[in-house]
């Protein structure tokens, strides 16, 4: 379906629209407060960028330093050209642990690949743990439409009806009573799966570790209690060391949710020592590109900065207004409007980069600085250079720039086009239908210019007054 | 056909502009950041860190209670599960298996926790006064489902073993292990999710409750 | 260069920009006003048209550049240039340099302009340090912090400051001020549903604030928020440019 299409759709939809402006602005307030328990934010922020931006720098030697010292730890490191391959790696890794069920922690990045749905037809059946995420799982696989609050556009009522049908329980409406249900169905599969999936947050270099963050402990289970752990992560999401890391966790839950720290913060390094209590037998890796390293050295490296914290999407008036799905891929929001044209082709995401107001809300919030306007203005460019906005769009840029260049000619077309909308406007202050903006007058008036322009008035007055 | 490593790294050196002979100078770059590690700004408390762990971690929702010495640690786990109706029952890790529990009247089992544990007791590598965090080893004497499986988690925390911030614990850790534990656990207190319409609800997966022991 | 007559403070390149050339002459007057009580004389180069933010904002780079390069040129002999726009001063102070990231020459002329640019309250409150200002407005007003002012240029206490000098004003708070008001240049008329749904909840929340009057800084918010709100048949909501409202009533010539 068309973004437009898709757009109006969720527009008209008023639960989804319920749903979107109940938790419109908490998440902002939460961060904005939680700022206040860090010193001086805006050097956290620098340092977290500068930390980001140098590891771009040098990727490929991270990645191998990274690589060296994860398996000299005894974990096993995969690379994946993009989704299908790292589904592949995956699957061959089930097979080889002979693992019938697999526990999920949510990742993005198995989202990207489609992995879900690679090994069911694998004939291994992946669990969704995360609440969020299980939740749509349960609801025919339904995407996600924020990156770490995954339902937001649902309500306790749909969770709760849900549940019921495929349950097969009583309906409760209480979130207390629907979370306990969805841990009762989910604690046995943590005890029972062979495998456990994660994303990362974080690749440590100096310890060829792991680090995920959750609050759920859901991230904790799948990577403890199976026998196989597999982290499936982007390539660029190496940092240098333990110091960095905890400088990114200051950054990190607050842009998130508000919170200082997030309940819980797993550094996993290798497979279970001998004589260990518990872990993992096997830890692998799966280094995902999936379009990123084309991306170093060029003008949206800055994006592979991005720490996956949603703050864009949470100070974003698009975003509040049309929900994540309306962006049709896995990632919402600002990021996304950035990352999907760029990870799937300029053509197949023509609206995203065009779909903002460039308010820079999103800029502004951003851990790690990225300049997210910028970006899309460059997607924009990109878009203009490979032909795919209208001819009418670019002729009329193009004239625009080719009158303003010429101020007799422009100061005769400002002369028109007061005339034209004075005109249009029939002799009242306002504009109810335009030819020219049909867009504008949808949705609001437009009003009578004055009789004569600036310049035309300035003129005169200079005159007047012998100058 | 070329392996995706290759595919991979040799494309991010194409893009960096990379030339073979450059490769051991960032090598070496990078090495030299490891080593000269340093910790990011950060925020600074004046006065007592164990003051500001425990004022941190009740913000968590963790409570906490206070004990002179390790031989008084078993009865007073026994009076607060008893006092909060918990029941006696408890897992411990065998890093606590030295401290008397037999005169407790807890029902004491010494090692890992499983799926029907109701309480589990372990220590604490190191505890972060910043955000009122435990930071957990994983190890044969410190099982990590100990603070994961049970619904009530109690955490003994030596009074000594407060730290101001993550870094410190790093720093800590950096010396204390000769072999880097297979998993470090940064705990602030209970499980909780707000994935249902962005109310807090604690217990998701994890403990419902977690209590903290401090100790000395 | 024409000397700014005895006592002036310095000549002042106002730029105009081309909606209120077009829509709304009295803002620019209103910034003529202010200027010249602010104790500077103000030169309106007369070759002036846009900044070049359509096309630099459509992906037309060429266009902007090309623009940029004339403003450039007609602007730089100030000693400072001051726009009624948070967004056109924004696009000067904020873009121009990076317009010409491959060209040295222009880059420098580009960041030289930048540095002397200011959004007309930036410039009466932060440089010529004004107390007083002639507006004689009576009522309740509420301001809403315009996108490019506030995050490009910083521009949210000198409003504010300069409102407090008119004993006749009632300032009041407005929810989410800071929220984007749907408008976004093209955006508006590319994507109306979305751009219209945003605008009614900055509508709403001005008819919350209780303030009859809602001022603010650049005029592609303003035609947006009054269009919205008369679309709704809100004929009572004045929406007035800041300038207007710190100018009060203009000469007639
Ligand atoms: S782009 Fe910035 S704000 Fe958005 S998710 Fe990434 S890190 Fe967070």
């Amino acid at each position: 379906m068309h973004f437009v299409s898709r757009v109006r759709q969720r527009l008209d939809d008023t639960e989804l629209q319920r749903n979107l402006q109940r938790t419109r602005g908490r998440n902002a307030a939460a961060r904005l407060a939680s700022l206040a328990s860090l010193d001086d934010f805006d050097a956290v922020r620098e340092r977290a960028t500068e930390i980001r931006a140098s590891v771009l720098r040098d990727l490929d030697v991270w990645l191998e330093r990274f690589e060296a010292e994860a398996t000299r730890r005894g974990a096993t490191v995969l690379w994946a050209r993009d989704g299908d391959e790292a589904c592949r790696l995956v699957i061959d890794i089930a097979r080889r642990h002979d693992v019938k069920t697999v526990v999920k922690a949510k990742s993005m990045v198995s989202e990207e690949a489609g992995l879900n749905a690679a090994l069911e037809a694998a004939g291994i059946r992946p669990v969704e743990t995360d609440l969020g995420e299980y939740i749509l799982q349960i609801n025919d696989n339904e995407p996600p439409s924020h990156i770490i609050m995954p339902v937001i556009h649902k309500s306790k009522e749909q969770v709760s009806e849900l549940f019921a049908r495929v349950h097969g329980t009583a309906a409760k409406t209480d979130i207390v009573e629907l979370t306990r249900e969805a841990r009762e169905k989910l604690r046995p599969e943590f005890l029972g799966a062979e495998m456990g999936i994660s994303g990362g947050n974080f690749l440590i270099a100096e310890t060829g570790s792991v680090a995920i963050v959750t609050n759920e402990g859901n991230g904790r289970m799948c990577t403890t209690m199976p026998r196989v752990h597999v982290a499936l992560t982007g390539i660029e999401k190496v940092i240098p060391t333990l110091d960095d890391l905890a400088t990114l966790l200051r950054i990190l839950p607050r842009s998130a949710t508000g919170q200082a720290i997030s309940n819980y913060v797993s550094l996993l390094t290798g497979p279970k020592h001998e004589g260990d209590a518990d872990g993992p037998e096997h830890m692998y890796f799966v280094l995902v590109d999936g379009g990123r390293a084309d991306l170093i050295g060029g003008d949206f490296e800055p994006m592979l900065r991005c720490i996956r914290c949603g703050a864009c999407m949470n100070h974003c008036p698009v975003y509040q207004t049309i929900g994540g799905h309306s962006y049709g891929w896995v990632y919402p929001g600002p990021m996304g409007s950035v990352l999907t044209p760029l990870y799937q082709g300029l053509e197949k995401a023509k609206d995203l980069p065009q779909a903002a107001t460039l308010c820079n809300q999103c800029g502004v919030v951003c851990p790690v600085s990225i300049p997210l306007p910028d970006l899309m203005r460059k997607l924009r460019e990109k878009q203009v250079d490979a032909g795919l906005r209208p001819w009418s769009e670019r002729l009329s840029m193009r004239l625009w720039a080719w009158v303003a260049q010429r101020p007799k000619l422009y100061a005769r077309g400002v002369r028109f086009a007061v005339r034209y909308l004075r005109w249009l406007a029939d002799g009242r202050d306002r504009i109810q239908a335009m030819g020219v903006a049909p867009g504008w007058t949808a949705e609001r008036d437009f009003p009578a210019p004055a009789a004569q322009s600036f310049r035309d008035q300035y003129a005169a007055r200079q005159r007047r007054a012998g100058r | 056909m070329s392996s995706a490593r290759d595919d991979i790294l040799g494309r991010l050196r194409q893009r960096i502009g990379r030339e073979p002979a450059g490769a051991p100078a960032a090598h070496a770059r990078v090495e030299q950041v490891i080593a000269a590690s340093q910790a990011g700004p950060r925020p600074s408390y004046d006065g007592d860190l164990a003051a500001r762990f425990i004022e941190r971690a009740k913000a968590l929702i963790s409570t906490v209670d206070e004990c002179a010495a390790p031989a008084d640690v078993p009865a007073r786990c026994a009076h607060w599960l008893i006092g909060q109706g918990l029941g006696r029952q408890v897992v411990v890790s065998p890093a606590l298996a030295g401290l008397d529990w037999a005169t407790s009247g807890l029902d004491v089992r010494i090692g890992a926790a499983g799926g029907d544990d109701p309480v589990g007791v372990t220590g604490c590598f190191r505890a972060i006064a910043e955000t009122g965090t435990l930071m957990l080893c994983s190890g044969a004497q410190s099982p990590a489902v100990n603070s994961l499986l049970p619904q009530t988690h109690i955490a003994v925390v030596p009074r000594e073993h407060i730290v101001a911030d993550m870094e410190a614990a790093f720093a800590v850790a950096r010396d204390a292990f000769e072999r880097w534990p297979r998993a470090l656990n940064f705990v602030s207190g209970p499980s909780r999710t707000a994935d249902i319409e962005q109310t807090i609800v604690l217990g998701a997966h994890g403990p419902y409750r977690v209590h903290l022991l401090i100790v000395g | 260069m024409i000397k700014p007559p005895p006592g002036s403070r310095g000549e002042v390149g106002l730029f105009v920009t081309c909606l209120v050339d077009l829509m709304r002459p009295s803002i620019a007057f209103a910034a003529l006003k202010l200027i010249e009580a602010a104790g500077y004389t103000p030169v309106v180069p007369d070759t002036q048209t846009c900044c070049g933010q359509p096309g630099h904002n459509a992906g037309d780079a060429r266009s902007a550049r090309a623009l940029a390069q004339k403003l450039i040129a007609e602007f730089e002999r100030f000693p400072c240039i001051v726009a009624p726009s948070g967004s056109c001063a924004g696009m000067i102070r904020a873009h121009y340099p990076h317009l010409f990231d491959d060209d040295e020459g222009w880059r420098a002329r580009a960041e030289a302009l930048a540095a002397k640019t200011f959004e007309l309250t930036q410039f009466l409150a932060d440089v010529a340090g004004v107390t007083e200002v002639p507006g004689d407005f009576v009522g309740a007003v509420t301001y809403h912090d315009s996108c490019a002012g506030l995050r490009e240029l910083g521009v949210k206490r000198q409003p504010r400051a300069l409102l407090d000098r008119m004993p006749g004003v009632e300032q009041r708070p407005l929810n989410e001020c800071e929220e984007c008001c749907g408008f976004g240049g093209l955006f508006s008329v590319k994507y109306p549903d979305i751009s219209g749904a945003i605008a009614q909840r900055k509508c709403d929340n001005i008819r919350a604030s209780g303030a009859g009057t809602v001022a603010l800084g650049d005029l592609g918010c303003m035609m947006n928020i009054e269009g919205r709100l008369r679309r709704n048949g809100d004929e009572g909501t004045q929406v007035i440019h800041i300038a207007e409202l710190l100018a009060g009533r203009l000469d007639p010539d």
